[in-house]
């Protein structure tokens, strides 16, 4: 098979091979890792996170107590759905992180426009790349599924039917989802001028980000045939690609009900579509985007317009926080690092919400759902940017940063505090405030958000232990810190943590004693936090992260004699 | 006066700088020459305290730098060899951003980067991204907010890099300008012309180490060369470049 493989390979043309394993390797913006990165152990900790996840469900695919028929084929329904929900999602993912990626950037284009590549050679060469990526996220995600599905369905006889089957379906749906990325990309950029597509498509990006997280934590399952016969349910069955590849699935194993066949049908009609799509519109724009991408700078904000500089206190501290600002408004790359974790954050927030009854029904009650969704939402903020932090926006150019050194580390890390807490805990705070209202009684809304300012607080202070940097100068050091270990830590120590929380907090709420008490050791809590660290940032010095010196610069190209010396005259 | 006393610097074990002994008086532009890879941009980066000494000492004004690095940083400009920017921010955020860290007066420092701007011919482009800009346009960023804060001790490697003509004239002129104001300027570049023309010493160096520390006339009568190309061919270059030229003509040629 591996020399089958490699023979394959082969036949590939050089200039595609060699273009491929390049683009490959960056897939993962090789610039926002440390020079101390240790990237497989990175990609390793991922792959481990989901095949967790797979392992999970296989294990409650396998391991169950005894059920009835139609519950077993819930479950099964069920597990299958989510399935290609997830890989959808991580598909979708993996897209919208490489979303430039699929574009030659100026580097590529400064290179390679010179050499006689064909534009197609270079399309292909990417195409490839990302589909790999993608294609081992899918691989690692649904293995142990696929086998426990093919077990539980094919039985012995047919089992290595459904397996393919298996296989087709989610390679489809991801499919479906990544070329449904490639061809917004590649018609906007095929209708667009070069300028509005390059702001439009850092639009884009985040809104496909959004949507992709919205819908898999907002979309529901439907389990019975009944709920898939239901008009009221027609408009979801016929807008959500998820219901398609699960019809799907039931069509290539021969249990497709026959009211369903349309459905399978649109998974089959949009596959096709968004394939020839992706491809015609990436085909026809490529060659202008290459050409485009010499001729004009990426970023060139207009001339005119408004140039905000507002003071955030200090001298320094409205440069360090000015310079955080506008990193994270200009930067794409952290823009949807940061995405990333309000995504997640604020999906669980509807989701939690969504628990607490209708959306639109005021006022509510008091209920947990409000105070630990806040808490959710405070608390992946807070992180999520001081993640972003860690991102650095250009090694090379810290070197300003560190000769302009005038003042004491710990004025440096108290201006970051306050980018933390003015940038991620004050909206999500004003934003608790303003949905706070339709609860009543409102009295104790307040005593709520006296409490979420105390954990912002806290929440920032915890954040910056250890953090003796300057935000975006410092490279995320991935694979130095464990991913797993963080994901089962937010499962198992936050969720039933904040949880707890919100109960205590609602059972304090009518005691104007007890709520006092609770108040007073969260503040107490800052309080020490807060000595501890200023304690810590006294002697610290702060890390910028460099490039390693270049030493080899000379060509050698002949043999030198030694140099002669002169003999310097001594002032 | 900036002193170097017996520097080196060595990386993985290999001297990138060599025991290199020499002074800049205020008052006078120190030129720095050397070929590719002989330890300039390594000096001046340890002169400007980014990268450590592996021996030697570094001092300003009879004061070792590392006893108070933040006073020396506050009376130094530095220009470096390469125009690494943060390329996100606009020519007037970036030098608004380093008149912030350098704690400078608002108002002082915001008329001074209007006219650094004005005089550089980048007000027109002062509010677009420095990803649009050329590298003449860059290196105008780099000598702005180097100046902006009046420093004591300027550090110019290839400062001439990417600027058109009109712009090298007036950075040529600015250089003996603030020389004769009494800055203490330490000026590295390939372009011998201008430093024959601005310099009233030269240091050069090869391969890490220090080949000459003199003014160029001493050197031009010392060695019997009446330009500094022909001393610094003389020290610090291969002999034989017509024949590697030849060399590479055939090669590419066979």
């Amino acid at each position: 098979m591996h020399k089958l493989l490699r023979n394959l390979v082969r036949r590939l043309p050089l200039q595609f091979r060699v273009l491929y394993n390049q683009f490959l390797l960056r897939v993962i913006d090789l610039e926002s890792l440390s020079i101390q990165a240790d990237v497989p152990r990175f990609l390793g900790q991922f792959a481990g996170v989901l095949i967790m996840f797979s392992l999970a469900q296989a294990l409650g695919l396998l391991i169950h107590p005894p059920m009835s028929p139609e519950s077993m084929q819930s479950l099964l329904d069920s597990v299958l759905q989510r399935m290609i929900a997830t890989t959808m999602l991580i598909t979708g993912l993996i897209a919208v992180v490489s979303w430039d990626n699929i574009f030659p950037d100026r580097r590529d284009v400064m290179v390679l426009f010179p050499l006689p590549v064909r534009p197609r050679t270079v399309l292909f060469a990417k195409l490839a790349a990302a589909g790999a990526v993608a294609g081992l996220g899918v691989l690692v995600l649904n293995f142990p599924v696929s086998l426990a599905v093919a077990l539980l369905i094919g039985g012995f006889a047919r089992s290595l039917f459904v397996f393919l089957a298996y296989w087709f379906t989610l390679a489809g749906s991801a499919a479906l989802l990544l070329a449904s990325v490639l061809t917004v990309q590649g018609f906007t950029a095929l209708l667009l001028p070069r300028r509005a597509f390059i702001r439009l498509s850092a639009v884009l990006q985040l809104a496909a980000f959004a949507l992709l997280i919205a819908v898999y934590f907002l979309e529901p399952s439907l389990l019975t045939p009944a709920a898939f016969q239901a008009p009221a349910n027609r408009l979801l069955l016929a807008s959500s690609p998820q219901f398609w590849f699960f019809a799907l699935f039931h069509q290539l194993i021969g249990q497709l009900p026959p009211g369903c066949a349309w459905l399978a049908g649109r998974a089959w009609a949009g596959l096709g579509i968004v394939l020839a799509g992706a491809l015609a519109s990436l085909l026809l724009c490529y060659l202008r985007t290459m050409r485009k991408t010499v001729e004009e700078p990426d970023l060139l904000p207009a001339a005119r317009g408004s140039h905000w500089t507002l003071p955030f206190g200090s001298r320094l501290q409205t440069a360090i926080l000015q310079f955080s600002v506008r990193s994270l408004l200009r930067s794409r790359q952290h823009r949807v690092a940061l995405a990333f974790y309000l995504g997640i954050g604020a999906a669980l927030t509807l989701l939690i919400l969504k628990q607490d009854g209708p959306l639109i029904a005021v006022p509510h009650p008091l209920l947990p759902g409000f105070l630990f969704a806040t808490f959710t939402m405070m608390t992946f903020a807070v992180v999520g940017l001081r993640s972003v932090y860690a991102l650095p926006i250009s090694l090379t150019a810290n070197w300003v940063l560190r000769t302009t050194q005038l003042a004491p580390p710990e004025l440096y890390i108290a201006a970051t505090r306050r980018s933390l807490l003015l940038f991620a805990a004050l909206p999500v705070w004003l934003a608790s405030a303003l949905y706070g209202l339709t609860y009543r009684p409102l009295y104790q809304v307040a005593e709520h958000l006296v409490i979420l300012a105390l954990l912002a607080v806290i929440l920032a202070d915890l954040n910056l232990i250890g953090f003796y940097k300057v935000p975006f100068t410092c490279s995320y050091l991935p694979g130095k810190s464990n991913v797993q270990v963080r994901f089962w830590a937010f499962v198992i120590v936050f969720v039933p943590l904040a949880t707890l929380g919100a109960m205590e907090e609602l059972r304090a709420f009518p005691h104007l004693l007890q709520t006092a008490a609770l108040i007073a050791f969260l503040a107490a809590a800052a309080a020490c936090l807060r000595v501890f660290n200023r304690r810590r940032f006294q002697p610290a010095v702060l890390y910028f992260e460099e490039l390693p010196e270049e030493i080899l610069t000379t060509l050698h190209l002949v043999t030198i004699p030694p140099p002669i010396s002169v003999p310097s005259p001594r002032p | 006066m900036l002193e170097l006393v017996r520097v080196s610097k060595h990386f993985s074990g290999i001297p990138a700088v060599d025991d290199v002994t020499f002074s800049a008086r205020p008052g006078q532009v120190t030129g720095y020459l050397g070929p590719n890879g002989s330890g300039k941009s390594t000096t001046m980066k340890m002169i400007t305290g980014l990268i450590e000494l592996t021996f030697g000492q570094i001092s300003f004004q009879g004061k070792l730098i590392q006893e108070d690095l933040i006073a020396y940083k506050r009376r130094m400009g530095y220009v470096p060899e390469e125009p690494y920017l943060y390329n996100h921010l606009s020519g007037a955020e970036y030098l608004t951003m380093v008149a912030q860290l350098r704690n400078l007066p608002v108002r002082a420092s915001s008329e001074r980067i209007d006219g650094l701007l004005r005089l550089l011919s980048l007000h027109d482009d002062r509010h677009a991204s420095i990803s649009g800009y050329s590298k003449g346009m860059r290196q105008k960023v780099l000598i702005a907010a180097a100046l902006m804060h009046n420093p004591e001790l300027i550090l110019l490697d290839e400062p001439f890099s990417g600027l058109d003509v009109a712009s090298a004239l007036v950075l040529r002129s600015l250089i003996q300008e603030l020389a004769a104001r009494g800055k203490v300027v330490l000026f590295s570049s390939h372009e011998l012309d201008t430093v024959e023309r601005i310099c009233s010493r030269v240091v050069i160096l090869h391969r890490g180490k220090l080949v000459a520390d003199d003014t160029i006339e001493h050197l031009r009568s010392l060695m019997g060369l009446p330009t500094l190309e022909g001393i610094f061919s003389q020290l610090a270059v291969e002999r034989d470049t017509d024949s590697t030229a030849r060399q590479i003509a055939d090669l590419i040629h066979a």
